[in-house]
This record gives C-alpha cells, sequence and structure tokens, in this order.
C-alpha cells in the first residue's frame, strides 16, 4: 500500500483528473496549497524569464517600478504560487501506472514549476462503510 | 518529508528561514486544529478549531536535522516556547520524481 502526493498546477487539476480516471485510479483527495520549488540560479535563464514577464505587464497604467518589484519577487523565490496537492492511495504494483500518468499529464514546456510526486508507505487503511482494512479498502 | 505545523504568523519567518538554509521548496496547507491542551478556553468560548500552517518539506535524510533545528528555532515564540507553537512530524519517502524534468529524484 502507498501514499501518493502529487503537486500540480490549478490549472492542470482537470487533466490530472482525467488522468488518474484514465490509469483506473477513480479515488483521491485534493487541496488548495501554496508554495515554491527549486531556486532557479541560472541568471541567463531568469533574464529571460524577466523580460517576457515585463513585456506581458502594463507599463502604460500604474508604477512601472511596481510591476518590476513584482516580477523580481516571481524569480528570487520570496513568493508562493498556488497550487494543488492530490493525494491518492494506491496498490504497490499500480504505482508505476499511476506515477506515468500524472507525470504525462502535467508535464509542461516551461521546464520548471510542473510540481513533484511523493510516493510514501502506508501502513494501513480502513474502509468506513464496511470496516474492512488493509489492500480491500483502497479499491 | 518533514511536516511541520506552525502559527500562521510564523510561516514566512520559517520559510525565509529554510531558505536561506538552502531548503527553497515547500508546500503550505492552511489547517485547523487542537492539541492536548483541548483547544483555547477565552472567557466561556472554547476555540478547537485553532488555524495553523501545515508546512511540507521533502529533503534527503542527511538535511534531516537542519531543517528540524530551524524550524525549531524560528516557529518558537518566546525564549521558552508556548504552548500552541506547532510540531514536527518525519515521514519516509520511498520515490520522488520531478515532473518538469521527467525523472526520479528532488
Amino acid at each position: 500500500m502507498k501514499e501518493i502526493m502529487v503537486v500540480v498546477r490549478m490549472k492542470k487539476t482537470g487533466a490530472t483528473k482525467k488522468a488518474l480516471v484514465a490509469a483506473g485510479v477513480a479515488g483521491f483527495t485534493a487541496v488548495k496549497v501554496s508554495g515554491r520549488g527549486r531556486l532557479v540560479t541560472d541568471p541567463v535563464q531568469i533574464e529571460e524569464c524577466k523580460a517576457k514577464l515585463l513585456a506581458m505587464g502594463m507599463t502604460d497604467l500604474g508604477d512601472a517600478g511596481d510591476t518590476e518589484k513584482l516580477i523580481t519577487s516571481f524569480l528570487d523565490g520570496s513568493r508562493l504560487f498556488p497550487r494543488r496537492l492530490f493525494t491518492i492511495l494506491a496498490h504497490d504494483d499500480d504505482v508505476p501506472r499511476i506515477v506515468e500518468a500524472i507525470t504525462k499529464a502535467n508535464r509542461t514546456d516551461y521546464g520548471i514549476g510542473d510540481g513533484a510526486i511523493f510516493v510514501m508507505p502506508i501502513l494501513d487503511a480502513v474502509r468506513v462503510r464496511t470496516g474492512e482494512s488493509g489492500e480491500a479498502a483502497i479499491w | 518529508m518533514i511536516r511541520a505545523i506552525v502559527r500562521p504568523e510564523k510561516k514566512d519567518d520559517v520559510l525565509a528561514e529554510l531558505s536561506s538554509a538552502g531548503f527553497n521548496a515547500a508546500t503550505m496547507v492552511d489547517v485547523v486544529g487542537r492539541g492536548k491542551q483541548k483547544g483555547i478556553k477565552i472567557g466561556g468560548m472554547v476555540y478547537d478549531e485553532i488555524p495553523k500552517i501545515l508546512i511540507l518539506v521533502a529533503i534527503q535524510d542527511t538535511d534531516k536535522d537542519a531543517v528540524i533545528k530551524t524550524i525549531l528555532r524560528t516557529a518558537k515564540t518566546g525564549a521558552e516556547g508556548t504552548f500552541g507553537d506547532g510540531k514536527i512530524f518525519v515521514s519516509p519517502i520511498e520515490e520522488v520524481y520531478t515532473i518538469s524534468k521527467g525523472i526520479a529524484g528532488l
């Protein structure tokens, strides 16, 4: 028995749900979380991203300094981003299949910020309706 | 994986300290709960759904002590600590996958 915790983009919640159903896993719990990931240290990549974001901002309205401050805080790791945390219980044999399905559904071209999958052991589970425990309680 | 329950007002301190200690990645969940003091009694009213922040940090085994020490130091209120400062739980992770890289590992 394994517990799979997955952090995904808010936009990818629907895609993740569909991927899970397609993989034969209908049951899961999801909560809204905020968080941050590994810091990008490559200065070239940061500058590139900053220029792209600045071009998207409205410079004619408000203070341009504020916009730049906001965008800098996006990139220096001081800001938290909204994400969805899925918790899925699975049989040992199904874990690779589920991990692959989630990865396929969530991977984007951005190269960063797509989330992480954690696989953790679970000692026991009990289905409240029937009282059955162990592997039978998962699905 | 380290799961730490801390006061909401201490969240920013803990995150800043973790980041400067080299552990930038973390996930935060808003939670409510009570401890062994059975909540807080103010006047005749008992509050047993006290808001806290649950911080999830995935780290290497060797970094465990450093992370725990950082959280213990920053999440404490007062020199001696106070009821309601929270708890830290440590649980094993068997596998980690980074989705954007499509590989196993942190």
